[in-house]
Formats: structure tokens, sequence, C-alpha cells
């Protein structure tokens, strides 16, 4: 049986499902500490199976973010491969200690010494009219934290991939699962394999405008180019799958070929991984651009419970679809 | 409780290197050579070298703020620490940690933290490691009474009680949080009170007497490495000198300094428990710390001969496998 055939259509919670236990049963070291990951198999199945077959290296904990992304620290120091996950990103704030000082630092301040190989997975993103506390983009917030690396997936195939990647390095990651890429299917390998991290994927090849994006806005990026392949705009959408540390070589060379940037993430504008893209085109490739970088993004607000205004606050097709005209027609 | 002549002899000479090493640093902090904040340990000698005594270099151990002797005991070497505290490319860190981030893995010691509480957390980790591969390690984490404060050692606290990991939470009650006052801070006389309702195994003992403080740190081990769940030591000291090096330190009384340095000193306790057992004579002690003096002397000169970081050193270990980019 080729490869090619053993390609299932999955949802992106199995494949990320696959991913754990594909590196649970490879690795010892590998464990796994959450909230209601255990014996419930995670709130959304993410974690399904896993306390059966290995009762002591998946671990239900108390509601304390701070202790358990230490732990994981505290493991990933001693020689393990820990898997924490924080049900919903919102909640980093309660363990961020721990994420800026010690996962962050600890190779670095002990001079080298020492590694934090963990990997902190977390469900974001909005959309779901889960309000102020359960939608949020965090990549901002993380962008300023030298030692981090912040990866997500946008599909079901990378999902696995990218989370096993993940799980191998020898840094440690915040692995960003998009809620509202969880019922998302797609042809996924039977196999284990890896995304690599720290490298941008060109997704859709196009002339015209580069559309530079993250997690679930990739697939509204390449929907959007489908509708305005019509209208004879050939967009390029790349899926920057590691935002920080970011692949500023694929960018660079997509945009000095269109001469047009577009960014599309969810974060709130300021600070997002979009004026981070920016900033680094204009001072790098500013002679080959046609046209001004536009950033489509959340607006900065709080993340709103209403549908009617959480719509109107994450970034829409329209706002994509206007920014592209913007670079092209300028 | 008392400990053979000779391991006690050992504990006396490491008390005055902690003693004198912080002493020596100090002065070297007043005259610029020792860069950034300095917080001396002087006082706590019996707690951390008694603990230090206790531990075996395979275990885990997560110094605290004062903890420059801990560090040097567990075996560091004194020129590593001496050179990473002059900021030096010889130091244990290579000049990138400094007083309040030293690890040494080749002993234990995950590494000191300077934010308050974080350390409670992270000691987990390992002890986690140790259950799960059986190996009978167990993990220390030394906090102070300020810490006491944080959050964290309650989820900690928590989390290493029903999971019963072999954790052992060293609190060292100085009496002071900087300048607050722990009556200021917490109900309780002992402290150790404070995580009672978890469950968790309390201890509540002498930190200036060395000898208690081995016999206690050993028990929590013992039950640590037989899997019977982790411990909470408040071992009760005092430092003598303000927080911070340059502190004034006018907030604490005359008369209580006076009594924790001159009838509480656990250097000279454990002195006089030597004469008084023969295992001693006033010359022996006499010798000892001019040997000490002359070892110390020769970290200082170590660090003061070894280079400043090269520069280059500024982007490396950001991450493993990826160049950051310099200037």
């Amino acid at each position: 049986m080729s490869a090619q055939e053993q390609s299932r259509d999955l949802s992106f919670v199995r494949a990320i499902n696959e991913a754990l236990h594909s590196e649970m049963e490879r690795d010892e070291r590998v464990f796994i500490i959450g909230e209601d990951i255990g014996r419930r198999g995670g709130d959304f199945g993410a974690t399904e199976g896993l306390w059966k077959r290995w009762p002591d290296r998946c671990r239900d904990t108390p509601l304390s973010e701070a202790a358990i992304t230490g732990l994981g620290v505290g493991a990933a120091m001693a020689g393990m491969r820990p898997i924490v996950e924080i049900m919903f990103v919102d909640f980093l704030a309660e363990c961020y200690d721990q994420v800026v000082n010690n996962m962050a630092k600890a190779h670095y301040m002990f001079g080298g010494q020492l590694k934090a190989p963990l990997v902190i997975r977390t469900l974001c993103g909005g959309g779901f009219h889960a309000g102020p506390h359960h939608s949020q983009s965090a990549e901002g917030w993380l962008m300023n934290i030298p030692g981090i690396t912040v990866a997500g997936p946008s599909n079901p195939y990378d999902a696995k991939g990218l989370l096993i990647a993940a799980i191998r390095s020898e840094n440690p990651i915040l692995f960003m699962e998009h809620k509202g890429l969880y019922g998302m299917k797609g042809p996924v390998p039977a196999t284990s394999y890896e995304v690599p991290l720290y490298k941008a994927q060109l997704k859709r090849r196009g002339r015209d405008v580069t559309v530079v994006a993250g997690l679930k806005m990739v697939n509204l990026a390449l929907e959007t180019a489908e509708r305005l392949a019509e209208e004879e705009v050939d967009v390029e959408v790349i899926d920057l799958t590691t935002i920080k540390p970011w692949d500023e070589e694929t960018v660079l060379e997509s945009v000095r070929k269109t001469g047009r940037l577009v960014t599309l993430f969810e974060n709130p504008k300021t600070g997002g991984p979009g004026s981070e893209i920016s900033a680094t085109v204009v001072e790098e490739a500013l002679h080959t651009l046609k046209a001004p970088v536009k950033r489509v993004a959340g607006l900065d607000t709080p993340h709103a419970f209403a549908p009617v205004l959480e719509e109107y606050i994450l970034p829409r097709q329209e706002d994509l679809v206007r920014a592209i005209w913007d670079v092209i027609d300028y | 409780m008392t400990v053979p002549n000779d391991q006690l002899l050992d504990m006396y000479r490491d008390m005055w290197r902690m003693r004198t090493l912080e002493n020596r640093l100090e002065e070297n902090h007043k005259q610029g050579l020792v860069p950034g904040f300095f917080h001396s340990g002087v006082g706590q000698e019996a707690a951390l070298v008694g603990c230090a005594h206790a531990l075996e270099t395979t275990d885990y151990f997560f110094p605290d703020h004062r903890s420059h002797g801990l560090i040097l005991i567990a075996g560091t070497p004194g020129e590593k620490v001496m050179a990473e505290l002059h900021g030096r490319a010889t130091g244990i860190c290579g000049g990138k940690g400094g007083s309040l981030h030293m690890a040494d893995p080749s002993v234990g010691n995950l590494g000191n933290n300077a934010i308050q509480g974080s350390i409670a957390a992270t000691a987990l980790g390992p002890a986690f490691a140790a259950k799960l591969r059986q190996d009978g390690r167990v993990s220390a984490v030394f906090l102070g009474d300020g810490t006491m404060g944080r959050g964290e050692v309650y989820e900690s606290v928590n989390l290493a009680t029903i999971w019963k990991l072999p954790v052992i939470y060293v609190c060292l009650n100085n009496l002071y949080a900087i300048s607050l006052r722990v009556q200021d801070a917490f109900v309780p006389d002992d402290l150790a009170d404070l995580v009672s309702g978890f469950g968790i195994e309390r201890r509540v003992a002498d930190g200036n007497d060395i000898e208690v403080v081995y016999e206690t740190m050993r028990e929590a081990i013992g039950r640590g490495r037989r899997d019977e769940g982790p411990t909470f030591i408040e071992f009760k000291t005092y430092r003598w000198q303000g927080h911070f090096g340059g502190d004034p330190d006018a907030d604490r009384p005359a008369e209580e300094k006076r009594y924790w340095m001159e009838e509480r000193d656990p250097v000279k306790l454990a002195g006089q428990a030597l004469l008084e057992r023969g295992a001693s004579t006033e010359q022996d002690l006499v010798r000892i710390q001019q040997e000490v003096a002359d070892e110390v002397q020769g970290w200082i000169d170590y660090a003061l001969a070894s280079p400043e970081p090269d520069l280059s050193a500024a982007t490396e270990h950001v991450y493993v496998g990826l160049e950051v980019p310099g200037r």
C-alpha cells in the first residue's frame, strides 16, 4: 500500500489526536498533562484514548495553569518531553511567568547548559461567540519574547505533522490550535511524518499580491484568492506556520516577486504578527513594493460576545478583498 | 540530634566557605567588581549548607535568592561561582545568569530564579520525571517567607501532594520579606500552617542548628525516595544584613539583630558543638578559617583574571539550532 493510499480524510482534531498517540508510542519521555485531558479525552476529543493506554503519562490536573506549566518546564529540563495542554490560550495569562521567564529563558540564561523542550498546546481564536476570555489570539503577546517558538497549523495534514515536529523539537513551543479548524477535514497520512517548523509554506502561487496569513486565516486567504481569480487577480498565499521566529526569506522572496503585501491575522492589529512582517518588509524590500503594505487584522478591541459584534471585530472576507484591491489599484 | 564529628567538622568548614564567599562578594560588590544586585546569605549558613549535605548530586534542586553558598556547597566549583558573580566568561553560566540565575545540571542544580514562587512550580517537573522513571531522585526547592505570598506555591503544593511527588519545599523563614515583617504578611506563627489544608507532610525546625537541618532534610528526602510524597519544611532563621548590598537596613530592631548574630550564629553554634564534644580545638577552628580564606582568595583571583564574555555570547543559546542576529 502506498503512502497515498494510507491517507484518509480526517478532521483536524483527529489529526492532532493521531500525532499525540504516535509520539507517546514512539518516545516514553513524552507525557501530557492538562485539564480534562485524561478520563474525558479532552473537552473536544483531542486527547481521546491516551489515558487508557498510558495512565501514568496522561494526567488530569486541577485548574492550576502555573503549576502544570512549571511542571512541564522542570520536567523538560530534567530530560522529559512534556506536552502541557492549556485549554484556552486566554488562560496563558495564568502561567505567563512560566512561559516568559522560565520556558523561554532556560536555555539562554544558564549559558546553554539546560534545554526546555516542551510543547504547550492551546486552543485559540474566535468565531464561537465565546466572549472576551475564550476567543483571543495571543501571538502578539508572545512575539516579543526571545526564545519562544509560536507555531500553528491551518489544516489537518499540517496539524499532525507540525505537532509531531513540535514534540520532537529541542526548543520550547507554543502550539496554537485554532478552535475554528477542529472540524475541518482533509487528507492525513496514517504514517508518522513531520511538517517542518520555522519554514513558511507557499500554499498558493500567484503573481499580483502576496497574502501572508496564519492559522485559520490561511483558509480565508485561499478562499478569497479563488474568488479574486475570477476577477483576474492572482493572489499568492503564504502560510507562516511558525509565527515566531518567522521565515523572513520566504516572505521576502514572494514580496520581491509580487511587489505587494497584505498580512492577515486574527490578532488585534497593534503589535500583532502583521506589524512585525510589515516592518521587516519595509526595512528589507521597500524598493520592490508597488504599493504600501496593508495589515488586515482583528480590531484593537477586546473580543466582544454578541455574534454581530464578534463578526465585525474579526477580519472578514470583505476586509481582505478591499485590502487586496487597495494595493492593486494604488 | 547529632551527626558524626568528622561530618560536623566538614559542615563547619562548608559554612565558613559560604560565609567567606558571601562576605568577599559583598566587598567586591561595594567596589563595583560584582555587577548588579547582590543578596547575601550570611546568617543562613546552617539551613543552606545542611540541606546541601543531605542532598545527593543525583537529586535535583532549585536554589533561592540567597543561595550562593548552597550552589557552592552542592558541588559547583568555587571558581565558577565566583566568576559567574563577577560576570566573567568562565562563570558556571558563562556570565549570562549572575547571582539570581545560576544552574549547574552536573550537580542537579536546575537554576534559581529572581521571581519568587516561580520555581515552586518548576520543581514539580523533575519530581514528576523521577516518579515516572522510578529512579528515587527528589526535587528540592528553596523558598523564602515572602514567597509564601505567591499563588504558585499553593498550586504546586497541591499538585505534589495529590500525585505524591518527591518534592521537598524548603522554606527559609528569615522573618522579613525585604522590609515586610512576616507577622504583617501572614496570620499563622508557623508558615508551614499555611499549607496544612493540602494534606502535605510538614515540619518546622530550627534553621540555625545545622544538625537539626541536616536530619530534618534527610528525613524528608527519605520520604521522597520511598515514594511517600512531598514534605514542606519551614526553617526559622535570620539574615544578618539588609535585603541587598547597599540596603541601609534601618527597619529591623537592633536588639533583634544582636540576638540572632550573637546568640544564634549558626557557624559559631557548630564550632561550639565541636569544641564541647572534644572533636576540635580552638586552633583547629582558626586553622580552618584561615584555609578557607586562602581558598576563597584563590577563587577571586581566578574570577578577576578571567575574561569578560565575548559579545558573540549575547546571541548564543536563544534557541537550539537557530541563529539570532547580532548588531
